[in-house]
């Protein structure tokens, strides 16, 4: 075998394997797609397709109209965005302190904490969780949920955040603090915008924790139209009879608001992230 | 009169002092900084952690609120004593090996091949990582609709290639039922490990592989020997905070057989949560989750041991 042929050779293998893992990941996604837009018919049979025959958004307009799933849809776009607006802000300065200050040992103990922060397991804290908020009043409200996941995300986002700090050159900030600049000056304007690109990786991050949970959503909340998308997804499983059109329709207008924000940031997102977890 | 011009003049800050006291506004800062999120942490992950010790050693059931007081370490036996225990253990280890295992290896793959410079690469990494936009609760949706024994399409395609000869119940039987929740966990969960470790083959100079190739190395070696040990510090974090988060993972089990059937996929998790939603037995499900927080104590001390040896970053 040629140089040639042995490269020709290794590239057909890598594509044959990229494509299986491609299918593999994708498969069930597009089956989802499908069975959300086909004829009951077509459903319930032993001879199914990827492809529809026929087509019917009727599933879709039952949610919409007489299950108001866009309500749902609209509660998990608030709770979502809001919980990665403020981890992105907590965590900034967070982060900040434990890149430039590591050698404070109030900081560096933070920084530990936050590590042990993250074995504790969420489904362990939901019964005293779901206690403070009644004590703040907060259950059933949109509040509750931001203030859970801000929290869940806190740890992450943060160190996240710190190794790309630590990457950056120290230079530019000291030169700013030279000329008169306040540390939080020098964060805000000269750290800040180069940091762009895991700013939004954490934000995605948040994003994408806060709208994937069940279990918060569907514990700290049980007034109806203030339950987030997935949450009721969830509920909307157990109500009948399984009726896998309706069910896979809703997973669809679950997944597109995600699926936008990460086509969206995607490049950000993937370099904030490789960028970051460089140094582990 | 004159004592009070002296003081004056005394505390009027020299310039030396206003160094002293820009370096003293300086020094407040970090904690300032850190400030937000330890009251949120605080408030959400350590009063709460607090509120579980004690509880664990308190009678407290919901269905009989008069009943409460200190019982020592009785909400420890009482779990330790209890069959299911043993054995939602050993589910939950097999299911948290399983797909630990599962995702690193398919994670690890992955990145290698996302790494090549294939062109079209960046459309395969979209379709790879795709699975991890989608949300448990759609997740498990789905995968229980490609599963499901009458119209699942795996189920007939399986028939219709005669591999199997009747459909398979795949959340029926213990081991099957295990082995299911463990490939959909692993479907979900492997992307992180593929960008996490894409991100670290970034970093290995190519002169390194380009002078192993001078040298007539086989791509095995390659792997072995410059690859794989780049990959050592991250692949500990990820392996580490992964066995944490799957050992406590709650709703993949619960969304998909609630612990079910009869137990066989219980694990530590959905113990406590039966414990706490179903018996209403806070106390016990508070000594569950303290145990289950020492139990994690294990892999932590591991990874602390060979952070300590400086094999991570």
């Amino acid at each position: 075998m040629t140089v040639r042929q042995r490269l020709a050779l290794s590239a057909t293998i890598r594509y044959c394997l990229l494509i299986i893992f491609s299918l593999w990941a994708i498969f069930p996604i597009l089956w989802m797609i499908s069975t959300s837009i086909k004829p009951e018919s077509e459903i319930l049979t032993s001879n199914p397709s990827l492809i529809p025959h026929g087509l019917t958004l009727g599933e879709f307009k039952l949610l919409i109209t007489n299950m108001s799933f866009l309500t749902y849809i609209k509660n998990s776009m608030i709770t979502a965005s809001c919980s990665a607006f403020a981890a992105l802000v907590i965590s900034v300065f967070a982060a900040y302190a434990l890149s430039r200050y590591r050698l404070v040992r109030t900081v560096s103990f933070v920084g530990r904490l936050m590590f042990i922060a993250q074995m504790t397991p969420p489904v362990l804290l939901v019964i005293p969780i779901y206690i403070i908020m009644g004590k703040l009043g907060l259950l059933n409200t949109y509040a509750a949920l931001i203030i859970t996941y801000t929290s869940f995300s806190v740890p992450v986002s943060s160190w996240i955040l710190k190794s790309y700090f630590d990457n950056l050159p120290i230079d530019m900030e000291e030169s700013a603090l030279l000329d008169g600049c306040s540390r939080t000056g020098a964060l805000l304007r000269i750290v800040l915008p180069v940091s762009l690109p895991s700013l939004v990786a954490t934000a995605v991050y948040t994003f994408v924790l806060a709208w994937s949970d069940f279990l918060f959503g569907f514990t700290l909340i049980s007034t109806n139209n203030m339950r987030p998308a997935t949450s009721e997804l969830g509920l909307l499983e157990g109500l009948w009879t399984v009726q896998w059109g309706q069910l896979m329709a809703g997973s669809v207008l679950c997944i597109i608001p995600v699926v936008i924000v990460f086509v969206v940031f995607q490049r950000y997102f993937v370099n904030g992230l490789l960028l970051g977890a460089t140094k582990g | 009169m004159l004592w009070k011009a002296v003081r004056k003049a005394n505390f009027r800050p020299t310039h030396r002092d206003a160094y002293a006291e820009r370096k003293r506004k300086i020094d407040v800062l970090p904690y300032l900084y850190s400030m937000p999120s330890v009251v949120f942490l605080a408030v959400l992950l350590g009063v709460p952690l607090i509120s579980v010790v004690l509880l664990s050693f308190r009678y407290a059931n919901l269905e009989m609120p008069n009943l409460r007081g200190f019982v020592g370490l009785d909400n420890y036996i009482d779990v330790l004593t209890d069959p299911l225990f043993i054995r939602a253990l050993i589910q939950g280890t097999v299911w948290t090996i399983g797909s630990v295992v599962g995702e690193y290896l398919i994670g690890l793959v992955t990145a290698l091949l996302l790494n090549s410079k294939l062109p079209g690469r960046t459309i395969f990494r979209a379709l790879i990582i795709s699975p991890w936009l989608v949300p448990i609760v759609v997740a498990s949706l789905t995968w229980k609709w490609l599963l499901d024994p009458n119209y699942g399409y795996i189920n007939l395609l399986l028939l219709r290639l005669h591999l199997i000869s009747q459909p398979i119940d795949w959340f029926g039987g213990g081991a099957i039922a295990l082995f299911t929740l463990i490939v959909v966990n692993v479907w979900r969960s492997y992307p992180f490990y593929t960008l996490m470790i894409l991100a670290s083959l970034q970093v290995i100079p190519n002169e390194l592989y380009e002078s192993a190739e001078l040298d007539g190395a086989s791509s095995w070696s390659k792997f072995w020997f410059i690859t794989f040990p780049y990959l050592k510090p991250i692949s500990l974090v990820l392996v580490t905070l992964n066995v944490i988060w799957v050992f406590d993972n709650f709703d993949f089990i619960w969304l998909l057989t609630q612990g079910g059937p009869l137990h066989e996929t219980d694990s530590l998790a959905t113990l406590t949560y039966e414990y706490a939603f179903q018996d209403f037995h806070f106390g016990q499900a508070s000594a569950l989750a303290i145990i289950m927080i020492l139990i994690l104590m294990v892999p932590f001390y591991f990874f602390n041991r060979a952070n300590r040896r400086g094999e991570v970053g």
